[in-house]
């Protein structure tokens, strides 16, 4: 009897570990690469609010190229793309295409990227666009799109207050403006003028900090990449800037965060103007489609004693194509790059049902829709941009030093210069490691 | 003896393997990896104690660690006292103990990280209105600075673990002989004294067991403080497990992480440890 006691303890036990030690291995398998002469392109990326389009658009690019077959993997919105990628790669199932973003990415993955320079998309990228991913003239990477941000504002509101958004050049008429509509707030309902997300370090660290230290590193991010130390030669026109939207704030601002800001302060028209890019259009035609599509424009941010009136345009992402593949993979990435950049069909897809500003030469901006895509796309065209120069920051630097120091600059617990000195620092200290 | 016998470690097997694989493994690495130069994707040179010393000169590790301290100190007792004050109110002959108690514990069952978002809303919306139809000006603009980030911080936490411990305390008190009580009575002991003398200290157990369960979970506070707070205004209010991860995964010095996480633990071990031998020793045995 104890006998048989010892067995069925033994045949558990055994099931149990045999349980917990399959959980660890499967999973291992390649997929088969039999399907006759097809070749196959796996596409490993980031974009998660495209997916859906992007998947009918490369069904129908299957559908045109037969002998083509391309796998999508999207990994992004809350998780790591970065860490996803790593592991992929790391278990030996490379993708043919990825996405990498600023110089950073570049650094790390250079021996694995292919030269796009022949391709026709590289030839059609608008100009500034491939600076970030240019290692010694070999273009590494294809921009995504484009995105912008600025001062966006509320086009009703401006016209009751009197106010034409053409005549606001520079900082001055900014700040006209702004008095002229804080003392209108109660005639036209507006809790303030303007909603300063200060919690989110994003906004302040990365965006608002970019416009002032572009100029500064020559609006090129491998140049921001490279540098030993920063000056702050603008520092007194972001102080003047980051003041005004403070003071004539919805307070406090500190605790203010992105969906305050956005949907409920300016979709519902309780405040003006905030300082936000094209991707709030889908937020607030969530609350307002009326206001998204036909009620909202948007104006550059001023640097006093820069250019005023640039837009800051840049890339937020790339693709860029696995050297390590075999030759005609490669091949058949570039050729799809180059399809989906250039082609009619293509170009169709990008703008329509993308919805995205495109980052190259040659397409139809009347089919842009909203009106804050469309001031970036002409900006751009025309040449008139800040460049984003916040993904060459140290790592951490922008949100986790200038962000959170801004905060305490707007809770009285630091002063103006000490956020500035401790900034300094922070990118002299980071840099020297 | 017959325990040490074959079937012993065969039905220990299973739980021992797995506690070395999940447990044990990963931590003798992460120690490891602490005394590198780790960046996440290769292990890096050797560099002895550099991580340790430069964790102990980071004031922003050093002020996280010191709210944590902060914040585990006014929780505890906060949740404790709550926790033993409704244990006592629906042991009582109150009418409708046993929905109470349900009542009681539903806070446990909403995750941290919504908790954080609901109470943000609270803290922020509802503090602000309220406030202004009472003409309170202290309730306005909560969480945009540290003290009332930490306040949001207590408060959401007894909120949320009050009704756990209370049904801890509950269960040792519903155990409590009656006769004790009963005789007490007989011999002209008021309320105040009986609760002192003899409530208190046969409850100690229980205690022991709610301090050991808060502290640690204070300690390790990391859901409700990214939700609730974020660690905003300018970090004042982030906690230790949050600085640990910022420093991982934004900051991409994982060894460095890895270090502060091995102080992390130990002081958190250590704390639990004292508080244990400490609660043990005033236990009353029956």
């Amino acid at each position: 009897m104890k006998e048989f006691k010892v067995r069925k303890g033994l045949l558990a036990s055994l099931f149990v570990t045999a349980g917990i030690l399959a959980g660890c291995g499967g999973g291992g398998e390649e997929a088969s690469q039999s399907e006759g002469e097809k070749v196959t392109v796996d596409v490993f990326q980031f974009k998660v609010e495209f997916k859906d389009q992007f998947e009918d658009v490369v069904e129908l690019y299957e559908k045109e190229n037969p002998d083509v077959n391309i796998d999508i993997t999207t990994v992004g919105g809350g998780e790591d793309y970065g860490a996803a990628l790593r592991s992929r790669f790391a278990s030996g199932n490379e993708p043919a295409i990825f996405n990498i973003g600023g110089p950073q990415d570049v650094a790390d993955w250079k021996d694995k990227l292919s030269n796009l320079s022949d391709t026709a998309a590289a030839e059609a990228a608008l100009d500034g666009t491939l600076d970030g991913v240019t290692v010694e003239e070999n273009v590494l990477g294809l921009p995504y799109n484009q995105e912008g941000y600025g001062f966006v504002y509320n086009t009703r509101l401006f016209e009751e207050a009197g106010i034409d958004p053409v005549s606001i050049t520079d900082f001055a008429s900014l700040e006209e403006a702004v008095k002229t509509l804080d003392s209108k707030k109660e005639e036209l309902g507006l809790d303030a003028v303007f909603a300063l997300p200060a919690k989110e370090a994003w906004v302040t660290g990365l965006h608002l900090s970019n416009t002032f230290l572009a100029p500064e590193f020559n609006h090129n991010v491998l140049d921001t990449f490279a540098a030993d130390k920063v000056e702050f030669k603008y520092g007194d026109a972001f102080k003047k800037i980051l003041d005004l939207q403070n003071d004539y704030s919805v307070q406090p601002t500190v605790s203010l965060d992105y969906s305050q800001q956005v949907e409920e302060l300016f979709s519902l028209e309780r405040v003006a103007i905030i300082q936000q890019g094209n991707w709030v259009y889908g937020s607030i035609a969530g609350i307002d489609q009326e206001l998204a599509d036909s009620g909202v424009g948007m104006m550059p941010i001023p640097v006093e004693g820069y250019e005023e009136g640039g837009l800051p345009v840049g890339v937020p992402m790339y693709w860029g194509v696995n050297s390590a593949k075999d030759e005609e993979v490669v091949q058949a990435s570039k050729d799809f790059l180059d399809w989906l950049y250039t082609s009619d069909a293509g170009k169709k897809a990008v703008v329509e049902d993308f919805k995205f500003i495109p980052a190259y030469e040659g397409y139809d901006t009347s089919k842009i829709t909203d009106p804050m895509s469309k001031a970036i796309y002409d900006a751009s065209e025309a040449g008139n941009t800040i460049g984003w120069v916040f993904m060459g920051y140290p790592t951490g630097w922008g949100e986790g030093e200038v962000g959170a120091s801004i905060q305490k600059y707007l809770s009285d617990e630091a002063s103006w210069e000490e956020v500035i000195d401790s900034a300094k620092q922070a990118w002299e200290k980071n840099r020297s490691n | 003896m017959r325990t040490k016998s074959y079937s012993y470690w065969l039905f220990l097997a299973p739980v021992l393997i797995a506690l070395t694989l999940v447990v044990v493994v990963p931590m003798l690495l992460g120690v490891y990896y602490s005394f590198t130069s780790w960046n996440g994707i290769v292990t890096g040179n050797f560099v002895g104690f550099e991580n340790y010393t430069n964790a102990f000169k980071d004031e922003r590790f050093m002020d996280a660690l010191w709210f944590t301290v902060k914040f585990s100190v006014v929780s505890v007792i906060m949740i404790n006292v709550i926790g033993l004050s409704l244990a006592l109110l629906v042991t009582s002959h109150v009418k409708s103990s046993k929905l109470l108690r349900t009542v009681f514990f539903m806070p446990n069952l909403i995750g941290g990280l919504i908790l954080g978002f609901i109470w943000q809303f609270i803290f922020i919306k509802v503090f602000a209105s309220v406030g202004q139809i009472i003409g309170m000006e202290s309730l306005q603009g909560w969480l945009s600075t540290t003290n009332t980030g930490f306040w949001g911080l207590t408060i959401l936490m007894s909120w949320q673990m009050a009704g756990y411990i209370m049904v801890i305390y509950i269960a040792y008190l519903e155990g409590m002989p009656k006769e004790l009580l009963e005789a007490s009575e007989i011999d002209g002991a008021s309320s105040t004294q009986r609760f002192r003398f003899i409530v208190f200290p046969l409850v100690a157990p229980a205690f022991t067991v709610s301090m050991f369960l808060t502290l640690s979970n204070t300690f390790k506070l990391y859901d409700q403080n990214l939700s609730l707070t974020g660690g905003g205004p300018y970090n004042s209010t982030e906690m230790v497990a949050m600085e640990i991860f910022q420093t991982a995964f934004t900051q991409n010095v994982f060894a460095y992480a890895q270090a502060k996480a091995v102080i992390f633990f130990v002081i958190v071990a250590l704390v639990a440890l004292v508080q244990v031998y400490v609660n043990k020793r005033r236990e009353v045995e029956m």
